[in-house]
């Protein structure tokens, strides 16, 4: 973001400017290790008008793997909202979404009446 | 804040992302509304991916047969974003007589409108993807199907369209639309008032009570659907798939997970609690489907389930037409749940219908006025 | 469907404490978790908790898990391990995973407990092997005997950093350093002083470069950074290790809660994501509470009470107690919680720089930055005084919830007051009869036996020691400072165990005279 701006917001108008995207040393680094997502990649989008953090996810895919974001959410998080120039708590996190951990189809598909 | 444009679309989705790009690239300014804070956050990010010909209406086949001849091709360059279509074909499964005599329906009314679509075997099944179970006794083939990943699709559209200067603007619901001297020209948001020549509702089920403003009622309901999705797999095969009963439809990503869609049967009655909830008893339904036709998956990790609300119209397809009686108003909503693939082509179409009643594809069975009483 | 009146998910701290409170006011409770051992993540806690009796304060934290199940058991709780909870739908409905299937089951209240993980932090290298959380190098050592590596450098100087850094410690792991982006010490004082004085230096305003190695860490690169977290070049620090764990925090694991409708925030003071709860824990959607961590980041006896008010209004919300009942049980949990979050290091307090303590005497600068209480600020804390023969000397200088050593000296030495964040002092009137209860019973280690002048040159110090091998007595070698630098020799002249120690050994060593107030760590040679 470039030093005079006011800082957003709000994301509503999606072609407030937030300034180029520059390049960084570390933009290679990687931030989703499920996925392999790096902070240039995460970054780039943002300048490409990806606000949401939906919206990174369902294209970089990261937090869409195994972890299901638990190690890298906060971090992404952190990431756009640097990017955008907000505090993060302007940002909604992922939908929660069933099952919470990684099942089998063969298991979600047997619906047992056994008892604990 | 940019109140006014040529075009101002409502509703953000892959269909208002489309038009927004094609309109936008013949040189007209557009604004586009959406409601949720989420670009794509409907149907867009909750549907199988297929981009097929087969088992659709007449009446919206040759939008779909005009996208995959002229416009999902060469879709990842043109908008510079990778979409990951996929052109190998859709085979829609059966596993009873009375499934192939539904299947065969509906190669009927594709082969009527010169599609390449027929019935295969068992055999040629399993030639076609091994994978499947012996019990698959036959199938519609239609080699000319495929699949997109539907996210990146409705994301790359956005992105080209605001490349192009088209503004968006998020967690803007409309309040109302009004005339001005006889022509729609206003609309209402909660974030101010904005003005266009033409006002293009394509926001779903959203379009109902928007339209009703201005004395249009669109005859559609609310259907939650259900989708699911896999851990990464090794590749296994490239094919579209459904079956004849519409049990589950889905595809193995570039990325390697498989997507599916599919149903409870439960949906129609089904409660929600003013989100679209997934409903416990559906996700270990579809799972009883897939491993039915595809044992092979029974140990792949579902990751997530979600849910999403389809407008589906009162006869399956949607309006996509220009309303003579308010001029300035276009419709494209009401997809039904099979919107994705017809997109592209809907985009395009609609951008023409901007300019005049003239379009390059045959939407004539999609007016607003066909709805009539029962004969 | 099968229907209970509770389900608990989650079977440490919070969850357990629910159930049995639950339980036992008549509610059929069923406790989901999905590890294959209750507890949560007490049993990895082998340190002695802070707080006063009714927070089961100087009892190790494993213990406490083992009386929590036992509690269970009598309560009739039940609990399901190896049990998944995949969502919470409509109407109350939980679906758990339980071997290969799936069951439905619903309740008329739930209580979600189910913790939180780990934060991490990037940097170069982050992804190599090696790089881990401190959350798992405990549970490596203490659920699993598995030294996490042999030379580490700890990042994170909060509770946890400097638990774990303590408890490497004791696993016979070399802590090279521990760093930190932060200007001063995160955790309690205490608690960084029994790492410093080891020997293991503090780098405040620090945080890693880079993590080097090509597929595992072999060494690590930590550098100063200035108020906007951006390295000051030329400050580069080089350590030689194989494993780095990171303490930056932890998240709520609030997942299943928004899955369920309640309303969030995201509350940096709570951790992250959290649910909206009223003073009962209860969300938004009717019936659904959270306790523990899940509804914000503190401590497993803060957890245990939320966790026992969660249950208690459970019965209440269920029509299970009468209105007496409630109002007791009620009084009683909010007077143990309320006793908890006070002192320094309060949840109103967090990221507040405090100059003065209660008592009004300026905290050690030298302890935030460094680790330790410089030999020129011990002097100033009340619990610090000179007597002929053994007295205690506390080096306890920050308010936080603690006060076993009131109840531990058998004299009355020692006084903390009603207020448990009061800085304990010594009642002058009261002999010392060098039971050593007091110095076992410190939850921070920070109390010390101190005889001044034995009368021929040298002065006796009793110090805690937790580690092994414990030096024979005759032992000789060196006395460490508070900053754990040898300051002069030594010699181990009396060893105590005892039941009551729980494990905690007496050692007294013997130094010059000059040394009494400045050696606090026995080192063999």
């Amino acid at each position: 973001m470039s030093e005079n701006k006011q800082p957003l917001t709000t994301l509503s108008d999606r072609c407030a400017d937030i300034g180029p995207f520059v390049p960084a040393p570390d933009d290679d680094m990687i931030v989703c290790r499920c996925e392999e997502v790096t902070k240039g990649e995460i970054r780039k989008a943002v300048h490409a008008g990806l606000w949401t953090i939906a919206e990174i996810r369902r294209y970089l895919r990261c937090g869409m793997g195994l972890c299901q974001g638990q190690t890298c959410s906060k971090l992404v998080k952190g990431i756009v909202a640097r990017e955008l120039g907000v505090s993060p708590a302007l940002l909604e996190p992922a939908t929660s979404r069933a099952p919470m951990r990684p099942t089998e189809m063969q298991v979600i598909a047997t619906e047992s009446e056994v008892n604990f | 804040m940019k109140t006014t444009a040529d075009v101002i679309v409502v509703g953000a989705g892959i269909i208002g992302n489309a038009i927004a790009y094609y309109t936008a690239k013949k040189g007209h300014s557009v604004i586009v509304l959406e409601k949720s804070a989420i670009v794509g956050n409907g149907g867009s990010s909750r549907n199988g991916g297929g981009v097929r010909q087969s088992g659709r209406d007449a009446r919206e086949l040759p939008l779909a047969m005009y996208g995959i001849e002229n416009l999902w091709p060469g879709l990842s360059d043109e908008l510079g974003y990778d979409v990951e279509y996929v052109k190998k074909g859709n085979l829609r499964l059966g596993k009873t007589p009375a499934h192939l005599k539904i299947l065969e329906g509906l190669a009927k009314v594709g082969q009527s409108c010169g599609l390449d679509m027929r019935m295969i075997d068992g055999k040629e099944v399993q030639a076609i993807n091994p994978y499947m179970s012996d019990e698959v006794v036959g199938a519609s083939w239609c080699p000319t199907d495929g699949h997109a990943n539907p996210l990146k699709a409705t994301l790359a559209f956005y992105m080209k369209a605001r490349e192009l200067g088209v503004q968006f603007y998020t967690e803007t619901s409309v309040t109302g639309l009004k005339k001005k001297a006889g022509k729609l020209k206003i609309v209402e948001t909660d974030k101010g008032v904005f003005e266009g020549d033409t006002i293009i509702l394509a926001c779903g089920l959203g379009a109902r009570p928007i339209a009703s403003q201005v004395g249009i009622d669109i005859p559609m309901s609310s259907v939650l659907i259900e989708a699911l999705v896999t851990e990464q797999e090794p590749d296994m095969f490239p094919q579209m798939l459904g079956t004849a009963e519409a049990d589950f439809y889905g595809h193995q990503t570039a990325h390697g997970s498989f997507v599916f869609g599919g149903s409870s049967g439960l949906e129609a009655v089904n409660s929600d609690n003013g989100t679209p909830v997934t409903h416990s008893i559906t996700a270990p339904c579809i799972c009883r489907g897939i491993i039915k036709y595809m044992p092979r998956l029974a140990n792949a990790k579902i990751v997530r389930t979600w849910a999403g609300w389809m407008d589906h119209m009162v006869d399956g397809v949607p309006v996509i037409d220009r309303i003579d009686e308010v001029p300035g108003l276009i419709l494209a909503c009401g997809f039904s749940g099979h919107g994705f693939g017809i997109a592209p082509a809907v985009g395009m179409t609609v951008s023409e219908l901007i300019e005049g009643p003239d379009t390059t594809v045959d939407i004539f069975g999609l007016t607003y006025d066909r709805f009539k009483a029962k004969a | 469907m099968k229907r209970v009146d509770l389900i608990v998910i989650g079977a440490g701290p919070a969850g357990l404490s629910a159930a049995i409170e639950a339980s036992s006011r008549g509610l059929s409770t069923v406790v989901f978790d999905e590890n294959a051992r209750p507890g949560g993540q007490l049993f990895k806690q082998i340190h002695k908790f802070f707080g006063s009796k009714e927070h089961k304060a100087k009892i190790r934290g494993f213990r406490i898990g083992q009386t929590l199940l036992d509690e269970a058991g009598k309560a009739g709780v039940d609990v399901v391990l190896n049990a998944t909870v995949m969502g919470i739908y409509m109407e109350k409905e939980v679906v758990v995973r339980i071997g290969e299937a799936i069951e439905h089951i619903k309740a008329d209240a739930i209580i979600v407990a189910t913790g939180a993980s780990e934060n991490m932090v990037t940097f170069k290298g982050w992804t190599l092997p090696g790089v881990i959380g401190a959350g798992a190098a405990q549970t490596m050592m203490n659920l699993h005997g598995v030294k996490p590596g042999n030379r580490i450098l700890m990042l994170g100087t909060g509770n946890v950093g400097l638990v774990v850094s303590f408890q490497l410690l004791q696993a016979g792991c070399d802590v090279v350093a521990l760093a930190d982006a932060a200007p001063s010490v995160g955790g309690y004082g205490v608690h960084a002083s029994k790492v410093a004085r080891t020997g293991v230096p503090f780098y405040l305003s620090h945080t890693i470069v880079e993590a080097e190695g090509d597929d595992h860490v072999t060494g690590v690169t930590i550098a100063e950074v200035d108020s906007h977290f951006n390295f000051i070049p030329g400050t580069e620090k080089h350590f030689d290790v194989d494993t780095i764990c990171v303490a930056v925090g932890l998240s709520p694991m609030s997942q299943l809660l928004k899955m369920a409708g309640c309303k969030m925030e995201d509350n940096p003071k709570r951790g992250g994501q959290v649910p909206i709860i009223d003073a009962h824990g209860a969300t938004s959607v009717p019936g659904i509470f959270a306790a523990g961590d899940v509804a914000g980041i503190e401590e497993a006896s803060s957890a245990m009470i939320e966790g026992r008010q969660a249950g208690l209004y459970a019965a209440e919300y269920l029509g299970y107690i009468k209105d007496a009942d409630f109002s007791e049980g009620e009084d009683e949990l909010d007077a143990a919680l309320s006793g908890l979050r006070q002192g320094m290091f309060a949840p109103g307090n967090k990221g507040k720089r405090i100059e003065k303590t209660d008592e009004g005497i300026p905290v050690s600068d030298s302890l935030l930055h460094h680790g330790f209480v410089a030999d020129d600020e011990i002097e100033r804390f009340p619990g610090v005084t000179h007597r002929p023969g053994v007295h205690p000397v506390i080096e306890c200088t920050q308010n936080i919830p603690c006060n076993p050593c009131q109840d531990a000296c058998p004299k009355k030495c020692i006084e903390v007051g009603d207020k448990i964040t009061t800085l304990p002092h010594i009642n002058e009137d009261n002999p010392c009869v060098n039971c050593g209860m007091c110095v076992a019973s410190c939850p921070g280690q920070a109390i010390f036996l101190i005889d001044e002048d034995c009368g021929d040159g040298t002065a006796e110090i009793t110090l805690p020691y937790e580690f092994l091998p414990v030096p024979e007595k005759g032992a000789v070698g060196k006395a460490l400072s508070r900053k754990g630098e040898p300051i002069c020799d030594a010699t181990v002249v009396n060893l105590r165990t005892a039941k009551a120690f729980d494990q905690t050994t007496l050692l007294t060593m013997k130094v010059p005279k000059a040394y009494a107030m400045k050696a606090r760590f026995f080192k063999a040679e």
